[in-house]
């Protein structure tokens, strides 16, 4: 089985400063990959796994600094065998309807694909849409929430984890699926995984073009600080009767 | 005339985004794929989906609809049914979502970044906006509309997805929604037993039981409705005690609504301490027996 996992690569909000004026600074914040990204590796990882010949080619879009070298390597280390990445200026801070158009470029150039694995969500934005819309653009099924996977004569058996259900679905392929992240744990790459992802293939190109923008930043800032007392007690007595009083 | 197309799935849902539509166009078009609902919209379809197919597969309908209706704003629910119609009409209008909305202020949406480290406004670039919404965000008593409902036929995609089995999850007993009181234990809590601590405390307060991603997501001690947080519930009780939680943005976001919060923890440094109205250093096994008995 031929196993694309797309995968976004995001600064670590641990490092993101608030400026002054109350606006994020990420200049200076490490590279990393997306949290649940890591999730939709290892779930491509182990579907692979458990299909005899299959291959796991990572593909990603994002800004000039998406081309890191630890990041890279952190990618193919996770059982991932090739990466293909477009790292461009012009590429930076996409929406979800056009960062699907450049995955969907970069899946055409990485050969032939049964399945695309995507994560729950982005650690920036959260927003649960890149792979339906990458699944509209190739005209492909799409399901989200899926807890397991398992290969079975040109489909794929899948369970998802709805809100209040949990469903059963057969997923013809190709298609494109986005794992919740109790499919799978990420692994801790070892030494010899992150050497090896050294030698491994990696596909960096730029943007062709910047990609009209279907959705405009108008501002980002650090969220408004609600006033709290911030009272400490070292009487539990005290405590309690504060607790107490506040119900 | 501007005119709002409603995506919804659960029939709360549908009220609430009808009522915020009402807000943001002069006519509301409502498309329903769970239970039909009447007295929401201006126009009310429902998409019966036949047991052996997904939800999601509904967009052929939903976007011909769209196609015979139109819209200028489109609101969906964030369920992930509703989530795959929204980014499938979002797709063939050459749009992308704004999801997790909290507030539209002339064609302005505010919602999350970076689980709550930040507030982003973004507006769509195109004619048409979309948006998706959490529960709560709209009043639904304040829906309105026609009791006609009209059946719109399911038709299937080519290689549609077969639904081959369902089984409900086992009704979930967390009620963080309604609670007046929420204890929460984060990972300062080292093994499963101690957590009868926290049960104590919260019987004490008449308070429901919640907990930190990690001890949802990381080990199984809690269902995952149980858990506060930017991808998990968002909850304002007049009284929220962090127990063991260190207080990550991500975390607080999810608590930020409570009247008061309340936090014991052994790091005397936990940012939750900066974010709280009254606070305890202490190991969690000392204070929690100690402050139940008090109570």
């Amino acid at each position: 089985m031929n196993i694309l996992v797309a995968c976004k690569i995001v600064p670590d909000d641990q490092d993101v400063k608030v400026a002054g004026d109350g606006s994020l600074d990420f200049s200076r914040a490490h590279k990393v990959v997306s949290t649940y990204d890591l999730n939709a590796i290892e779930a491509a990882a182990q579907i692979a796994a458990a299909n005899d010949g299959s291959t796991v080619k990572a593909i990603s879009v994002g800004p000039k600094k998406a081309d890191d070298s630890k990041t890279k390597k952190n990618i193919l280390a996770r059982g991932v065998d090739e990466l293909f990445l477009a790292a461009d200026d012009a590429l930076d801070g996409l929406d979800a309807f056009a960062t699907a158009a450049e995955l969907a470029k970069l899946a055409a150039k990485a050969g032939d694909w049964d399945v695309i694995v995507t994560g729950d969500g982005s650690a920036d934005l959260y927003a649960k849409q890149t792979g339906v819309q990458l699944a509209a653009k190739l005209g492909v099924p799409f399901v989200s929430g899926v807890v397991s996977a398992e290969a079975a004569d040109g489909k794929l058996v899948a369970k998802r984890l709805l809100e209040s259900e949990e469903e059963t679905v057969e997923v013809p392929l190709p298609a494109v699926v986005s794992v919740a992240p109790e499919f799978a744990e990420p692994r801790i790459a070892g030494m010899k995984d992150i050497l090896a992802a050294g030698k491994k293939p990696m596909n960096v190109e730029g943007a062709e073009g910047a990609p009209a923008k279907a959705v405009e930043e108008v501002s980002v800032k650090a969220p408004a600080e609600v006033d709290r007392k911030k009272e400490m007690f070292d009487d539990v007595d005290a405590f309690a009767a504060a607790v107490k009083a506040a119900l | 005339m501007s005119k709002a197309f409603v995506i919804a799935e659960t029939e709360n849902g549908a009220r609430e985004l009808c009522a915020g539509a009402r807000k943001l166009a002069d006519e509301v078009v409502l498309v329903s794929v769970g239970a039909p609902v009447s007295g929401a919209a201006d126009k009310s379809f429902h998409i019966d989906v036949p047991a052996g197919n997904i939800a999601d597969d509904a967009y052929v309908t939903v976007n011909k609809i769209y196609d015979a209706e139109g819209g200028d704003v489109v609101l969906g629910e964030q369920t992930l049914r509703a989530l795959s119609l929204v980014g499938r009409l979002a797709a063939k209008l050459g749009a992308a979502a704004i999801t997790g909305v909290s507030a539209v202020e002339g064609g302005v949406a505010t919602s999350m970044y970076f689980g709550g480290t930040g507030v982003r406004e973004a507006k769509a670039a195109g004619d048409v906006a979309v948006y998706t919404f959490g529960p709560g965000v709209f009043d639904a008593s304040e829906a309105t509309g026609t009791d006609a409902v009209e059946e719109a036929a399911f038709e299937a995609p080519e290689n549609a997805v077969a639904k081959t089995g369902s089984e409900a999850l086992p009704p979930s007993d967390v009620n963080l929604a309604g609670a007046d009181a929420i204890v929460a234990c984060g990972r300062g809590f080292g093994a499963e037993e101690d957590l009868q601590l926290a049960r104590d405390l919260a019987a004490k307060l008449g308070a429901e039981l919640a907990c930190s991603r990690p001890l949802a997501e990381g080990v199984d001690w809690f269902p995952r409705e149980a858990y506060v947080g930017v991808s998990g519930a968002v909850v304002s009780p007049k009284v929220y005690v962090a127990v063991g939680i260190s207080g990550q943005m991500q975390h607080m976001v999810g608590c930020n609504g409570a009247d008061v919060i309340v936090a014991v923890n052994k790091d005397k440094n936990a940012p939750v301490f900066k974010a709280c109205d009254y606070g305890f250093v202490g190991d969690l096994k000392t204070v929690l027996p100690a402050l139940t008995a008090a109570l």
